[in-house]
């Protein structure tokens, strides 16, 4: 390794301030880096400087608010599916809400030990296409704030991802948080992947999908596991013919970037998911995907699995048998 | 950088660059081989080691971040858990009375091959059983999922673990009825409902139960 | 000595070498530290072919850390290594490249990290060629010659009867063409030497091996130093399966130069990357083969032409080639019998050992052929395999005829019987759950030689040292590399000399200690290495024995060492008595008799004609019988098998833990090679040399594997036993074939079977032809 200068900062504020006085460095701002390391130890990466904002408390921090849910980026991955089952065994009420799409994502990265490092900023901010939890980001609507020496802005979550390992992050600028607004926490989500083999795969294709369905009275409140919604939410057992009142499908591994599916989108929203709908949605969202054939898996499979992961996530949320 | 952190129990200090990575802090500087390196890319899990308890892997890990930290590895594997000392039935065939129920596990049950990627699988199962001391075979393979074997085929790893937790959860009970303040401490964490396997297949639990049913030896 | 009264043999004991396994206390080589030890590491082309123009090291010494960069010329010797002839491979190449990961030149540095960049910074001037990428292009004429004398590296026959004759006979003929892929050894430790040179002008290699033999022979080749200045040591092995027979070769040679030229201790360890880029894989083999048989079901005539892939150079290729040829007819007495195999040269990493040694690959092709013979007959496939198995007095396809030790139809009974006690799979092909599932069954027969056969003499050398306090010292020169090894050559001893397993040491193989026992490979550990353990341990049990008649004052044949005394059995006219092994110990040593035996055991010469390939080869053969059951999700290609079950002859399972530990492992080696693992190669040069592109199992893909142990005595082996490392693979990836085929009602030829392959041709059929597939 080349002499890399580390610095380890104790909060936001003095990350920020150090990424600005070292405005001359190739700067990598290191969260868990178990994408990081790989990329320096094979030469991908040659940064001169990198600020270890791990310590950041306000960083790791999991808010539920008026707004939404507020994750910070450098939580790692394991603490946020720790917080979901704290949450279900009725321990912590902040925790509670986080949408079921966005732990299941998270529970297929890596490994356990990948997930004990890795945070959930980093499988972001790495913006590689096949990344878990870039997908139902995308489809809960998250919000990231980027934050800088020079203040923040905020960028919606499919607006942020440029192409394989790029994004709109500029120069000195860290994502310091991720809010799921209080819109998409209520409704279903859920996420499928696949990959050649069944444990620590890489995703050859995923799916995320978060629909909110029209309310018809008399439903009980489900909610069954936390994670499905916040506590009171207004989501119910789906029942019959309800029709979809708000859908977002987006796909990861099918394009340059997580890819939000509009077209396949537009097939269901406002109508009720019978078989012939999700059918038609499911072609639609075969010919929306943008696959190419790598050392993963070819394009045809990844064209032909995206239509029943597709199915698979829609039986989850409107709870269908099989699928 | 001076690093100050506690190691299989002790409290070290060691100077090292902030970004070496722990394997070779370990291996190299601190002489403890027995984590090894199949990898170097997170990969595998043979270099995993315990860092509060919890499984990393240390060709990931950059050696800043053990500041303040307590790491396990697999040589301080017994002395890490006060339990391994209890009542557990020390093992036959003249094993040294200073091996973890997992250990032993692992040499009675025949999860043993070559033993490159024992001390990391040992060491994940070791920190599953500190939080779940009663595991279904869905939860070992979970746990285990980050640590690749190429001898064994897996299976009497899978058995190695049940016995271990069986084993724990014999003498926790022996220890109960001999009093307080011996008791394992951890949290049971449910049956792990609240996160599903991602897996495209749906009968994640199907197949769990069909491999306790049909496990035969 | 009878069955019932064994104490340890036959009983599943713990590993004798298990503490410091699960301690991490015990060192591999990669463990090992010696004062001032440097680091060296290679620089390999890069390009899969091409003329070495130049090779400038002057940048890379110039780098801090850096002692010495070495090329072709540094090399004392004839810079070649190889199995066999034609020894056509260098450990540092001048002329040409071959292959991506041929070496060009070694770096000595003060560490892994100093290394590597050095080996970075050589400067290399390569003419590239085109690279020559398959079989095909490689035979056709005019294509450029890889070695001198052309592209191919080996070529066989096997010709038992008159095929043509029993072709015309035949009423059904059946006949397809089948591909397997190239597979990584992908074991946990990459490839690790480290070379001490002694102040003696010795040089010690302490390495990760399965033949120590074979590289202090390299090694004293290529340093031009008599071989008895050279000393191997297998170090704790992290896995090999054939990987670490040559490569280990290749590695200790270049450290022991380095080593020399330096004058320190010298470590080479692999990365991952070059673990798989650049050492032996499995050969990808294309078989072409017909069977036909009457109506009702009798085979009488196989047919098979294989090509094997080979890679840049020859490896382990012509024992691959002539263990294909010999396995390809399968378990069966088949009249007529004709293979033909031939290994070729390309452009790319070149294959060798790898666990199964040509029998997956062909097994794969043979039972797929009994299936589809099943179809054409309506015949059930089982049933089919046990009209046609080799019974004992009958000759296999070399024309060997075994009287005993052939437990093929046991394994099918035995596989047939717990079958019938398990609940019913759901009907092949069938829908349930909403036509989601595809449910199918397979099963798969096979044979596996143990021994060296036709590769050459097999010969084993092993040392017992007992001492005076009664405790029992072992060396072999075979090694263990997790396979169990030690701990049956510990039983074996304990067993003959009536101790018990705690007073057992099984020593590390070195190469001063006992008779070059050649390579660790064949399954022949237990079967050669044990016979060798088995009559060192006799004569000193005879030393003991005679010790104790005269203490107990009795005939010897009336003396029993068991449990760690020597014991008069009680009779009518005297008691029974007994005195402590330790107390017979020490006074056969101050008695004079001799505690301490060398031995050396040699199976039976394999005697066969060279053209034909008809004869003795084999001292036993492993038989077995799998069955398996998968169900396919029809949506995503993922395929969960729920059952399988492995029955094999192995004469006599000395440790039965160990055994199950072989299949288990050796079933998901197999499934891998059916279903998850594929080297990709692009252009010559390999995309997924990782562990997350190449799909090694997880815990989450491991198999229900229910071993079967069927017990068929070997003459030729200590208790009878036969080896069993390797036949589990084969049957594995056949059967599962045969089962996806059953479930899928689609015959796959070419393995892997993987997800996107089931899924590409279950859309295919239910679409119907002419979909895009790009």
């Amino acid at each position: 390794m080349t002499a890399v200068q580390y610095l380890r900062a104790e909060n936001l504020a003095q990350a920020l301030a150090q990424a600005a006085a070292a405005a001359g460095e190739r700067m990598k701002f290191l969260a868990g880096g178990t994408d990081l390391c790989v990329q320096i130890a094979e030469g991908a990466l040659d940064p001169t400087l990198l600020i270890d904002i791990s310590a950041a408390e306000e960083l790791r921090r999991i808010e539920h608010g008026a707004e939404g849910l507020r994750i910070g980026a450098a939580l790692p991955i394991a603490d946020l599916l720790e917080a979901a089952r704290a949450a279900a065994a009725g321990k912590r009420t902040e925790s509670a809400g986080i949408p079921r799409c966005l732990l299941q994502g998270a529970a297929a990265i890596g490994s356990p030990q990948i997930r004990q490092l890795g945070t959930i900023g980093g499988n972001v901010c790495n913006a590689s296409p096949c990344g878990d939890t870039l997908a139902p980001l995308i489809v809960l609507a998250a919000g990231f704030t980027l934050s800088s020496a020079r203040g923040s802005r905020v960028v919606p979550a499919e607006e942020f991802f440029l192409g394989p390992k790029a994004t709109v992050l500029e120069p000195g600028e860290i994502l310091e948080s991720i809010l799921i607004p209080a819109s998409h926490l209520s409704g279903r989500s859920a996420f499928r992947m696949i990959g050649k083999r069944n444990g620590q795969a890489i995703s050859q294709v995923n799916v995320a999908v978060w629909v909110k369905l029209e309310q018809s009275g008399g439903t009980v409140s489900g909610g069954g596991s936390a994670a499905g919604g916040a506590p009171g939410a207004a989501e119910g057992t789906p029942a019959a013919g309800n029709s979809i009142e708000d859908i977002r499908i987006a796909a990861g591994s099918v394009a340059p970037i997580p890819l939000r599916l509009g077209r396949a989108e537009e097939r269901l929203r406002g109508s009720v998911p019978d078989e012939a709908a999700l059918q038609a949605a499911a072609k639609a969202v075969q010919e929306e995907i943008r696959p190419i054939s790598d050392v993963r898996t070819s394009r045809a499979y990844r064209r032909g699995v995206a239509a029943s992961l597709f199915m698979d996530v829609m039986a989850e949320v409107l709870e269908r048998e099989g699928g | 950088m001076l690093l100050e952190f506690e190691l299989n129990g002790r409290q070290t200090r060691v100077e090292a660059e902030p970004t070496q990575r722990t394997l070779d802090l370990l291996r190299d500087v601190l002489g403890l081989t027995g984590t090894k390196e199949g990898c170097g890319r997170g990969e595998c899990g043979a270099c995993t080691i315990l860092l509060d308890g919890k499984p990393v892997n240390s060709c990931l890990l950059y050696a800043a971040k053990l500041q303040g930290r307590r790491v396990t590895t697999i040589e301080g594997l017994a002395a890490a858990d006060s339990a391994a000392d209890s009542a557990s039935g020390r093992g036959a065939e003249g094993n040294p009375p200073a091996l973890h129920p997992l250990q032993e596990a692992f040499l009675s049950e025949g999860a043993v091959q070559c033993g490159f990627c024992t001390p990391g699988m040992i060491l994940s199962a070791k920190s599953l059983l500190d939080q779940n001391p009663d595991p279904d075979v869905r939860e070992i393979e979970e746990a285990l999922s980050g640590n690749l074997c190429r001898c064994t085929g897996y299976g009497k790893i899978v058995k190695a673990v049940q016995k271990a937790a069986a084993a724990a959860q014999a003498a926790a009970a022996q220890t109960a009825e001999l009093g307080p303040g011996r008791r394992a401490a951890s949290e049971k964490s449910g049956n792990g409902a609240a996160v599903r396997s991602t897996k495209a297949k749906s009968a994640g639990n199907a197949k769990s139960d069909r491999r306790q049913r049909g496990a035969s030896r | 000595m009878s069955a019932e009264n064994f104490r340890v043999i036959g009983r599943g004991v713990a590993r004798v070498d298990g503490v410091e396994l699960v301690t991490g206390r015990a060192k591999f080589a990669g463990d090992l530290r010696f004062p001032g030890m440097l680091y060296a590491a290679a620089r390999r082309a890069g390009i899969p072919a091409g003329k070495i123009r130049g090779i400038d090291g002057s940048a890379a010494l110039a780098l801090p850390g850096v002692r010495a960069v070495l090329t072709a010329g540094d090399i004392p010797g004839p810079n070649i290594i190889g199995i066999l002839p034609p020894f056509d491979q260098p450990l540092l190449a001048a002329g040409e490249v071959r292959y991506e990961g041929e070496s060009l030149a070694l770096v000595v540095a003060e560490s892994r990290e100093a290394a590597k960049r050095a080996a970075a910074a050589i400067r290399v001037d390569i003419d590239s060629w085109e690279p020559i990428l398959d079989v095909d292009e490689a035979l056709a004429d005019g294509c450029r010659k890889i070695h001198p004398d052309g592209n191919i590296t080996f070529s066989k026959r096997l010709v038992k009867g008159d095929v043509e004759k029993g072709f015309s006979e035949a009423e059904v003929v059946v006949e397809n063409t089948y591909y397997t892929s190239f597979q990584e050894h992908a074991y946990l430790e990459p490839e690790t030497v480290v070379a001490v040179p002694g102040g003696d002008g010795r040089v010690t290699v302490y390495a990760s091996c399965q033949s120590p033999f074979h590289i202090r022979g390299h090694i004293a080749a290529n340093l031009d130093l008599p071989a008895s200045r050279v000393k191997v040591i297998q170090a704790y092995t992290g896995g090999s399966f054939g990987g670490k027979d040559d490569v280990a070769a290749e590695i200790g040679c270049l450290a022991a130069v380095a080593a020399l030229r330096v004058q320190a201790a010298v470590m080479i360890v692999h990365d991952r990357g070059e673990s798989i880029f650049g050492s032996n894989l499995r050969h990808a083999a294309r078989i072409h083969y017909r069977t036909g048989s009457r109506k009702d079901g009798t085979i009488l005539a196989r047919e098979a032409r294989i090509y094997l892939d080979g890679g840049a150079y020859a490896s382990e290729s012509p024992f691959v080639t002539m263990k294909a040829l010999i396995h390809a007819g399968g378990p069966y007495h088949v009249p007529n019998v004709r293979v033909e195999c031939t290994a070729v040269y390309t452009n790319k990493t070149y294959c060798g050992a790898f666990r199964g040694f040509g029998v997956p690959q062909v097994t794969f092709a043979s039972e797929s052929q009994i299936d589809e013979l099943a179809a054409e007959l309506n015949m059930d496939p089982l049933e089919l395999r046990r009209k046609n198995a080799l019974r004992a007095g009958e000759a296999n396809a070399t024309g060997q005829v075994f009287d005993r030790s052939v437990g093929l139809v046991q394994t099918i009974d035995r596989v047939a019987e717990r079958r019938d006690q398990l609940p019913p799979a759901a009907a092949e092909g069938s829908s349930a759950n909403g036509g989601r599932w595809l449910y199918g069954r397979g099963c798969a027969c096979l044979l596996q030689g143990i021994s060296n056969g036709a590769e050459g003499i097999d010969v084993a050398g092993a040392s017992v040292q007992a001492s005076q306090d009664g405790s029992v010292l072992v060396g072999v020169g075979l090694t263990d590399m997790g396979q169990g090894s030690r701990t049956v050559f510990a039983q074996i001893a304990a067993e003959v000399l009536g101790v018990t397993m705690d007073r057992v040491t099984v020593r590390q193989v070195d190469t001063d200690s006992v008779h070059d026992s050649g390579p660790t490979v064949a399954s022949r550990s237990t079967t050669v290495g044990g016979m060798a353990v088995y009559k060192a341990a006799r004569e000193v049990r005879s030393s003991l024995v005679k010790m104790a008649s005269l203490m107990l004052k009795c005939d010897e044949e009336r003396v029993l060492l068991q449990d760690n005394f020597a014991v008069l059995a009680p009779r009518a006219d005297n008691p029974e008595a007994r005195i402590p092994l330790q107390e017979v110990a020490t006074a056969a040593y101050w008695t004079g008799f001799p505690l301490m035996n060398l031995a050396f055991s040699r199976a039976p010469d394999a005697r066969f004609d060279h053209e034909t390939h008809q004869g003795k080869i084999y001292i036993a053969y492993n038989f077995g019988t799998h069955l398996m059951d998968v169900r396919i999700d029809r949506l995503t290609g993922a395929v969960e098998v729920l059952r399988h079950l492995a029955a094999h002859d192995l004469g006599k399972a000395i440790n039965p833990l160990g055994v199950e530990g072989q299949v288990e492992g050796g079933a998901l080696m197999g499934f891998g090679m059916a279903h998850l693992e594929r080297i990709e190669h692009e252009g010559g040069c390999i995309q997924n040399a990782n562990f997350a592109d190449y799909a090694v199992p997880s815990i989450k893909d491991r198999l229900p594997t229910e071993t079967i142990i069927v017990e068929d005595p070997n003459p030729t082996g200590p208790y009878g036993a036969k080896g069993v490392g390797e036949p589990p693979v084969a049957g594995t990836a056949a059967a599962f074939a045969n089962a996806v085929a059953a479930a899928t009602g689609i015959r796959f030829t070419r393995l892997p079977i993987r997800r996107e392959d089931l899924l590409a041709a279950l859309q295919g059929r239910d679409r119907g032809p002419a979909e895009e597939t790009g």
